[in-house]
């Protein structure tokens, strides 16, 4: 008897966990194919025809699939310009943020000199301030300097990050001290224990700061807006904002659907290479880029 | 010592700055022939930088040591934008493409060279090729501008002249020739006109858009200017376009746009000319743009056939005794320089781009707009080429006659700081007061209300 | 001697740090507060050799300025809005998540992707879905060529298409569109802070409510939410900053007009402000917005903080 309804309770229990579960999944599927549909439509809006997109009643499948759309895109916007001009600001600002970062978080995490705390809770309240609040002045800064158009101006402002030298601090200190006086007894120099011992044993980190700061690069959009908005030197974001509003004719919606997937893959195979990185660098940030 | 030795000549430096803030003080030698580099700002396309790169040559075979660097800097507002932050740091450049707005803020900063003294000046040059010529303008090259574009330079308050005309433009009408003429229909001359119109190709065609405005900002101006109601002020108070008159337009305006008559850029979101020239079944009949844009307005050919004739006329007018049309298009400012031989080698720049009669009318054909010599009339080629004026292949020659036409209609709004922000605002007004949703008085009362404290807002 | 030595090497390692920020960082800061403090100060003005007075007047101007108090109220509105809701459905989502196991990974990865767009891209996109293409909206003479995704769906239901984001559009229909996208955007970063969160909580809290028979929603408000508290604090903190320094989200939609074609501005932020008064060159004005800026964002930070100090469960 007793036996009986200890089954009928946990068959009743059960029935109400598959329940649960199986509203859960549905919940989770619902969401997802919101969160997906943006993309979905971006896709298919950029395969169509511009007639197709205009029907009043849409269509969930282009009937005739354009892919001279893309072609069309990445003449219109000029992208390969922008993605050379993008790649190189990239590329760069990286490397030398990464020099930089390297040497102030090895300073604050191993090196001893006077006013060190003061100077480094100093850095931290500046995370506290607005950026715009620098843009003012960094405009007529860099236009003193002669900067305006040129690839310095995308550049040089951003190279330090205390965001980036924060995190790497935590990474460094972490690092035994022991091996390091173990380096200092054989005689090896700060410069060589830093790049030999410190920055290999935080590469997860320092790939972590590399992917934000590339992904920075490529969502940037108000300060080159500002200070680099030719021909020349202008950023992806930009471009792709620029080509579909200076346009002198009826907006080409798939087209311009092209150009947003065209601009949006790279970011989607770094993520699907490099997930892991992302997600471990972005939980700890809190800022987009 | 050495410190102050520089200290002295710092301040000294200063001073003569100070002294000669306002006036220029020609060289006794006027241009010595030193090297100097002189940077230009302009918004040419690729279809214009091949002229002014001839020209240069030209120039530079009588004065080699003078090298102009240009930067085609994109827009008007671009220019303006760049430039205002580059005086903030001393780093103008030396000419620039200007409208009266930009260089009313320029002036803010004292920055703008006045020409009076350059003009008047009868020291005389002699140049790489032997020949001489006279520091200033001559009588004769002086009377041959045409009198409204050469004023337009003095419009900044003191009588002094900032800005040397370059090229002129100014709105046209352009309607579908082969549409018109299919359906009998009238070129309106007036705005009441143009509404009949309007009304009859929306029974014609009833998914039409019949007129497309592109600019929303000279349409209110024009409005006010050719009803002779009050639009701005150079002095206090400046604004004045908040009246009963003005009320009524946009209230006449409003109803047309609920009629389904007409759009405009910034409802369109694109040139309105993208509308005229559509091949898809909303389209526009009428398009009221730059005259300078002409080849814009003309449809795609298909097979070396083009879909319809366009066909160009003046704007429609309020009032036949008071013809008004804006007069657009771009003027030339030199900028401020310690070196005074950076200044005097930027205005024989200038002079020689803007009375140049072969310039001129090579400029002319290449950019739609038209020059501002009268003796480019007389220029063989230019002759020829307003001779060949057509709807299709020569529409460009087409805009510049009608263009030419109304050359005494032509009106300039004044220009002081935050007459830039007027023109936007009033823009924006035009906006509003077309599509927001409630009674029209109500909406107009409050879309002027707001303009005027827009306005109020960026005087400064 | 040895240590005198260490210290000239170490600032030899923070130099090129401490040489831009001084530039880039520190200057601004000073010349910030000096331009807000000096009475309409221009930079134009300035290079005219203009004198500026000291005093108040930058931001009593602002303050009075009928589009700060709109670009302020945007701004609040858009961050009351969004920071709840995301935050309540990133909850949502992360616990479904946390309680399965099948797919986990997968829809992990799919309610990441949004994180990784280019907001200024995928605002086309929404502009696309939102977009009516036509003329005349909601006058007799109305063109419509297509309506929209969004009021396609719509249509299908039986409702009438709305006017999101055209010309002649309301503010809350502007509003709502800017809800949605901002929310769609915060997601991903929520969903994982909290994700991360839930999965480091001891299982034992769970064992032992279960052998208490506690109803799941009373295991959810007793149990997960307070022991989630510090990552709901740093989501909802980390949101509010974010939301304060909202701009790139309504260009992506609206364009740089930041509002229906003929209402530009009407969506404006405050950053949007900042930028705004930049290009007009009233410097003064600008440093004095900003500073305002860096003001709420430090008061609503401390507030938070204060909050959470009260309600986070450690």
């Amino acid at each position: 008897m007793q036996a009986k309804n200890m089954q009928k309770v946990s068959l009743s229990q059960k029935i109400g966990k598959a329940f649960s579960i199986s509203l859960n999944y549905i919940f989770l599927i619902v969401m997802a194919l919101i969160v997906l549909f943006p993309f979905y439509w971006m896709i298919i809006s950029s395969l169509k025809s511009l007639d197709e997109y205009r029907m009043s009643t849409p269509t969930f499948w282009p009937q005739v699939i354009l892919w001279s759309n893309y072609l069309d895109a990445f003449t219109t916007a000029n992208l390969g310009r922008l993605f050379i001009n993008t790649m190189i600001v990239g590329l760069v600002s990286t490397l030398l943020s990464l020099v930089i970062t390297i040497l102030t978080a090895f300073a604050f995490a191993r090196l001893e000199f006077k006013g060190k705390e003061t100077l480094f809770a100093l850095l931290l309240a500046t995370m506290m301030i607005p950026g715009e609040l620098f843009t003012i002045t960094n405009y007529s800064t860099v236009t003193s300097l002669g900067w305006i158009n040129t690839y310095t101006v995308l550049i040089v402002p951003f190279l330090v990050s205390v965001f980036y030298i924060y995190l790497l601090r935590q990474n460094f200190l972490q690092i035994p001290n022991e091996l390091y006086l173990a380096a200092k007894v054989d005689g090896t120099s700060d410069w060589k224990y830093l790049w030999k011992v410190m920055v290999p044993l935080s590469l997860p980190t320092l790939i972590s700061i590399t992917i934000l700061k590339m992904m920075g690069a490529w969502n940037s959009y108000i300060w080159p807006r500002l200070v680099a908005n030719d021909e020349a030197h202008r950023m992806i974001t930009n471009g792709l904002r620029n080509a579909f509003t200076e346009t002198s004719g009826d907006v080409n919606y798939p087209v311009q659907m092209a150009a947003v997937a065209l601009v949006s893959l790279p970011l989607f195979l770094v993520f699907v290479f490099l997930r892991k990185y992302i997600m471990s660098g972005v939980s700890r940030s809190g800022i987009k880029g | 010592m050495k410190k102050l030795v520089s200290m002295l000549l710092l301040v000294t430096m200063l001073l003569s700055c100070m002294t000669s803030a306002f006036a220029f003080e020609v060289p006794a030698e006027g241009y010595d022939g030193s090297e100097v580099t002189i940077k230009f700002y302009h918004t040419m396309g690729s279809n214009l930088t091949p002229v002014l790169d001839e020209y240069i040559a030209e120039f530079n075979k009588l004065y080699p040591n003078i090298k102009v660097e240009y930067t085609s800097v994109g827009g008007y507002d671009d220019v303006r934008d760049q430039i205002s932050t580059e005086i903030t740091v001393g780093a103008q450049p030396n000419i620039a493409y200007c409208y009266p707005d930009h260089v009313a803020l320029y002036n803010l900063a004292k920055k703008v060279q006045t020409l009076d003294e350059l003009i008047a000046s009868e020291t005389v040059i002699t140049r790489a090729d032997g020949t001489t010529e006279p520091l200033g303008l001559t009588a004769d090259q002086k009377a041959d501008f045409i009198e409204g574009y050469y004023n337009e330079g003095m419009q900044f308050g003191d009588g002094l002249m900032y800005t040397m005309p370059l090229s002129k433009s100014t709105e046209v009408l352009y309607y579908n020739k082969t549409f018109f003429e299919a359906n009998n229909l009238q070129v309106p001359t007036t705005w009441d006109e143009l509404a009949a119109v309007c009304a009859k190709i929306k029974e014609i065609d009833p998914k039409s858009i019949p007129l497309g405005y592109d600019s929303e900002s000279n349409w209110f101006i024009t409005l006010c200017e050719q009803q002779n109601s009050p639009y701005t002020s150079a002095e206090e108070p400046y604004f004045l376009f908040d009246n009963e008159t003005n009320r009524a337009t946009m209230k006449m305006l409003r109803e047309w746009f609920q009629s389904g008559y007409l759009t405009t850029q910034t409802l369109y979101k694109a040139y309105t000319s993208g509308l005229f020239v559509s091949t898809t079944d909303v389209k526009s009949y009428m398009s009221i743009g730059s005259s300078a844009g002409a080849v814009h307005q003309r449809p795609q050919a298909v097979d070396g056939v083009y879909p319809f004739e366009v066909g160009i006329a003046t704007i429609p007018q309020m009032n036949a005794d008071n013809k008004k049309v804006i007069s657009q298009g771009p003027s030339l400012c030199i900028f401020k320089k310690d070196n005074p031989q950076e200044v005097i080698a930027s205005w024989l720049f200038v002079k020689y781009l803007t009375t140049t009669v072969e310039f001129q009318a090579a400029f002319s054909m290449a950019s739609g707009y038209v020059p501002v010599l009268k003796s480019v009339a007389d220029n063989e080629v230019y002759a020829e080429f307003l001779a060949s004026a057509d709807g299709g292949n020569y529409i460009s020659a087409l805009s510049a006659k009608v263009c030419l036409e109304q050359a005494d209609a032509y009106y300039t709004s004044p220009a002081f700081n935050g007459s830039s922000e007027a023109r936007s605002q009033v823009g924006s007004l035009l906006c509003s007061c077309l599509t927001t949703e409630g009674d029209a008085d109500a909406v107009i009362e409050e879309a002027f209300s707001i303009a005027m404290e827009e306005c109020e807002y960026a005087i400064w | 001697m040895v240590e005198s030595k260490h210290q000239w090497k170490a600032w030899l390692y923070l130099a090129p740090a401490i040489a831009l920020l001084l530039v880039f960082t520190v200057w601004p800061i000073i010349n910030t507060v000096r331009m807000a403090f000096l009475e309409n100060y221009s930079g134009l003005k300035a290079a005219g050799g203009a004198v500026f007075e000291f005093g108040i007047g930058n931001f009593e101007k602002v303050i009075k300025y009928r589009r700060f108090v709109s670009c302020l109220k945007n701004t609040v509105l858009l961050c009351l809005w969004t920071v709840p809701i995301s935050t309540l459905l990133a909850l949502l989502i992360a616990v479904a998540l946390n309680s399965i196991k099948f797919l986990q990974k997968a829809l992990q990865t799919v309610f990441f992707l949004p994180y990784v767009t280019n907001s200024i891209a995928i605002g086309m996109v929404f502009a696309a879905m939102f977009n009516i293409v036509g003329s005349f909206y909601g006058t007799e003479n109305e063109i419509i060529v297509t309506a929209g995704i969004i009021n396609n769906v719509i249509q299908f239901f039986g409702g009438e298409p709305i006017n999101w984001i055209n010309y002649g559009s309301t503010y809350e229909a502007n509003m709502f569109v800017m809800i949605v996208y901002i929310v769609w955007n915060a997601l991903p970063f929520k969903i994982l802070v909290l994700l991360g969160g839930l999965q480091s909580i001891n299982k034992q809290y769970y064992e032992a409510a279960k052998v208490d028979g506690t109803p799941r929603r009373r295991i959810f408000t007793r149990i997960t939410v307070p022991l989630l508290s510090p990552m709901l604090a740093y989501v909802i903190i980390t949101g509010f900053i974010g939301g304060f320094k909202e701009y790139t989200s309504i260009v992506g939609i609206f364009g740089e007009t930041m509002g229906p074609p003929d209402s530009a501005g009407r969506l404006n932020t405050m950053v949007g402000f900042i930028y705004d008064a930049l290009s007009t060159n009233s410097q003064g004005r600008a440093s004095a917005a900003a500073l305002i800026l860096f003001a709420i964002i430090l008061v609503v930070t401390m507030i938070n903080l204060q909050v959470s100090k009260k309600r986070v469960h450690y």
